[in-house]
């Protein structure tokens, strides 16, 4: 004992990494280096801190230990063997194991193997590499199957200090008895019984993995992939396809929703989006007219039968400019239409907005005709519902649901009032229930909306867009007389809105409050 | 009786390794003579003769009456050694234990200071209950037990070897105690519970002290013989692996462990590097006792709990949880792997 043995039995030391090329000159060279490369990686692995692994004892060459050591080694030669042999034999089952269950999966779900198959073989051997140079890095030392023996046979750590002590030359009188011991103790012990070579226990699990994969493979020589077969047919029954269509169709919905909203003027898509769900809404409003188109004809034509409508809302928007029979504040409202349009004239634009206008009529007419029908067609439900609530009439309720959306021009204001007393006029002839608004009518209601979305926006969009087609003027007295300016900080807004102007025509960020409007409306006179 | 000691050079003339199988024949002697009068109590008696051969100091642990003083008078004669017998008291001084200067009158009636050695001056001393001792008086150990010399009036007097004390204490919960300190506690190898016996020990009991005479006990190794054990105890090897286990044990015990959060939850210090070298020394002498030439990862299992359960000092969370630390190091060393 008279030097440390830790001092005697050095670690392999990192040595410094040489790149050199053996044989520069030849086409070999970058092979032959990394060749030289790996094998110095590959040495350096097994090599473990101190510090952090807890201490290593190299395998020492079996010509270094003592000689009455040598029958030790060799046992301990064929138990890391053994233990290799078991290492490598789990590893590869392990992972066959999974190669196996990714070949029934490919059995099972792809239609065409060839492919996957290839991929699967070339994982396979990879991985089967990958397990080789694995264990083959980590395999025992004699230090460690030494170890190894001593937990097997209960050899209390005798083996493996003598294998410690093996390659000490100056051995004094304790490590020569301390040898004796351990190979006195080993001799008594069956120590490569104790190592057998055995199969992995998840064995079994493989091989019926094995058959398992076989008798896939064998089914798919003539038949498909059970699993897309599978799907397919469950695909065509008719329970899932009950299930599924609803699905389909609010996917469907959603994407034409989405392709609307991608097809829209880029400043209302910020608009839009904002809104959200909102949007949907005015879309469906728009679209819901159409799809009720028939079931409104019927109602509107019983609604005539029964005389509960006026006439000059049976009447078609087209044909305003004859205005209605006994509606005098009507016929004022479009002898003004009729003065500003005149005016429009005389600014040099008249005659386009003419013929955008009389465009717009044909358009919105059809348009405001359908609203007209899809309103006609609710008013019954309505009216039922309204006639629990009936109030007096108010007179002073009216004005204001004309008054109260104005645009901010004088022309407008006009006709925004006198639009106001028509429709007063018209819904004091219609039922008892429109007014000053009771909550308690506008409550009931907004129930009845709920079951009967509103369809008469663009009829009323139309009338209260008209006001926003000319331009604001202002009077200009001079030395020679008084004359109308147009005023240049006013941008003309109603080019295309006259009359039954489309909702296109309406900024996007105003179209939900328009909606709204009308909406409250609705609740005032029905 | 004397005849069956051997003599002072007769086990270093032999072979190392037919000093090391003497050995353990004669500590099996001293077993022998040590049952003659202790019944049971095994793990105890061997525990006070690994601490024997390593070198080392022995706190004994236990109620009154288990036979704590009876065990270190019957080592004492086994291994003919002189004996001394301390009983510590609340108002024992220093001097009364390691000795004082006093005046002494020569041949020629010239008066001067001369020391007056005291009962520490032994080779096995018995510290009997030192727990009920004030602290002063039980520091006045920490230099003897450490540097085996103690310091008078400026004169240091070494012991004579081997020198080893057994000091016994009554559970800490008894009142009219004085904990030892930790500095203290930390030169005793091993602190060994003194357990109850059994019932079958308790009969044997009865049988030995309530009958006839007592046995004797004749000396079977002697002080030579004791130290030359000790050197050879320091020549058995240990593999790496074994000291490995061994560090990783210790530094578990420390709270700043990354590793092991009990530690951290409830140890407030951890065993200091003399818990890792009573460890390797005791599983020395634990190996030879065993007729093996080289220490296992089993010596130091067996002898972790008397080696370390004193040099840990648990926190209050510790003891709120009523955690031992007993059971704390069972538990560290259940999830330390010795691979």
């Amino acid at each position: 004992m008279a030097e440390p043995l830790w001092g005697r039995l050095s670690l392999r030391s990192f040595g410094k990494t040489n790149f050199t090329v053996p044989d520069e000159g030849s086409g070999r060279a970058p092979f032959l280096a990394l060749r030289v490369f790996s094998r110095r990686l590959l040495s350096l692995v097994p090599v473990q801190s101190r510090n952090e692994q807890g201490p290593v004892v190299p395998d020492v060459d079996a010509q270094e230990y003592s000689p009455e050591l040598r029958g030790l080694i060799g046992t301990l030669k064929a138990i890391r063997h053994r233990i290799l042999a078991n290492t490598l034999l789990l590893g590869w089952t392990k992972w066959s194991v999974w190669v196996l269950i990714g070949l029934i999966a490919l059995a099972l779900a792809e239609s065409r193997l060839g492919g996957g198959l290839l991929f699967v073989a070339i994982l396979a051997l990879l991985g089967a590499a990958a397990i080789l140079v694995w264990t083959w890095q980590n395999r025992p030392s004699a230090y460690d199957a030494a170890r190894q023996l001593d937990s097997a046979a209960d050899l209390k750590d005798r083996t493996s200090t003598a294998i410690y002590l093996g390659v000490v030359k100056d051995h004094d009188g304790m490590i020569e008895e301390q040898r004796r011991d351990a190979l006195s103790r080993v001799a008594k012990v069956d120590a490569r019984g104790l190592f057998p070579l055995r199969w992995p226990g998840n064995l079994r699990g493989a091989l019926v993995l094995v058959l398992l994969a076989a008798g896939l493979f064998a089914y798919r020589v003539h038949h498909k992939a059970p699993l897309v077969s599978l799907l397919q047919t469950t695909a065509r029954s008719r329970l899932v396809q009950s299930i599924l269509a609803p699905i389909v169709h609010e996917v469907e919905k959603d994407l034409q929703r989405t392709m609307a909203l991608v097809t829209m003027k880029p400043d209302a898509i910020g608009d839009e989006t904002r809104r959200g769900d909102s949007v949907a809404g005015d879309e469906d409003l728009w679209k819901g007219s159409d799809d009720k188109a028939a079931e409104a004809k019927d109602n509107q034509q019983d609604a005539a039968e029964a005389g509960d409508l006026p006439q000059d809302q049976l009447q078609a928007p087209g044909d305003q400019d004859t205005p209605p029979s006994g509606d005098a504040n009507q016929e004022e409202s479009n002898s003004q239409s009729q003065e500003g349009k005149n005016s429009d004239n005389s600014n040099g634009k008249s005659q386009q907005s003419e013929q955008q206008g009389a465009e717009n009529r044909q358009s919105l007419g059809q348009s405001l005709m359908q609203a007209l029908k899809n309103m006609m067609s609710n008013s019954p439900n309505q009216q039922t519902n309204n006639r629990a609530n009936q109030q007096p009439p108010n007179g002073q309720g009216t004005p204001q649901s004309g008054n109260s959306h104005q645009p901010g021009t004088t022309e407008s204001d006009k006709r925004g009032e006198s639009r106001g007393n028509s429709d007063a006029k018209q819904k004091a002839t219609q039922t008892a229930s429109e007014g000053a608004g009771s909550q308690q009518g506008n409550k009931e209601l907004r129930k009845d909306q709920d079951a009967h979305p509103v369809n008469a926006v663009p009829d009323r969009v139309a009338l209260e867009a008209s006001g926003f087609k000319e331009q604001t003027r202002m009077n200009v007295a001079t030395e020679t007389g008084t004359a109308q300016l147009a005023s240049r900080d006013q941008s003309l807004q109603g080019d295309a809105v006259v009359n039954g102007a489309e909702q296109e025509n309406i900024p996007a960020r105003y179209r939900l409050y328009v909606q709204r409007y009308f909406e409250h409306a609705d609740n005032g006179t029905h | 009786m004397t005849s069956s000691v051997g003599t002072e050079g007769q086990m270093g003339s032999q072979p190392l390794g037919q000093q090391a199988e003497s050995l353990a024949e004669k500590m099996g002697e001293v077993r022998r003579e040590i049952s003659k009068l202790i019944v049971g109590q095994t793990e105890v008696v061997d525990g006070v003769l690994i601490a024997l051969l390593a070198g080392g100091h022995v706190l004994l642990e236990g109620a009154p009456g288990l036979g704590k003083t009876m065990l270190v008078r019957t080592l004492a004669q086994a291994v003919a050694q002189k004996y001394s017998r301390i009983q510590f008291t609340p108002d024992l001084m220093p001097a009364d234990v390691i000795g004082t200067s006093v005046v002494q009158e020569n041949g020629d009636g010239r008066k001067s200071l001369g020391f007056q050695p005291g009962p520490i001056f032994t080779n096995l001393l018995l510290a009997d209950e030192i727990n009920r001792a004030t602290p002063k008086t039980q520091s006045a150990l920490l230099e003897a037990m450490q540097e085996k010399q103690v310091t008078v009036a400026h004169t240091s007097h070494l012991l004579e070897e081997p020198f080893f004390v057994m000091a016994t204490q009554n559970p800490l919960e008894m009142e009219g105690t004085y904990p030892l300190p930790e500095a203290q506690l930390d030169r005793f190898l091993f602190k060994l519970r003194v357990p109850y016996p059994g019932r079958e020990d308790l009969h044997d009991i009865l049988d030995r002290t309530t009958q006839g005479s007592a046995a004797t006990v004749r000396p079977v190794v002697n002080g030579p013989q004791i130290l030359e054990m000790r050197r050879i105890v320091r020549t058995v090897p240990v593999a790496p692996h074994v000291q490995e286990y061994v560090v990783k044990l210790t530094l578990a015990t420390h709270p700043e462990s990354r590793e092991n959060l009990l530690a951290s939850k409830y140890i407030r210090y951890g065993s200091s590097p003399r818990g890792a070298q009573t460890l390797i020394l005791g599983g020395k002498v634990r190996a030879l006792l065993d007729g093996r030439y080289n220490v296992s990862l089993e010596d130091i299992r067996a002898l972790l709990l008397s080696s370390l359960r004193h040099r840990i000092i648990l926190n209050f969370e510790a003891q709120a949880d009523g955690r031992t630390a007993d059971d704390l190091l069972e538990e560290i060393a259940g999830k330390i792997s010795p691979n």
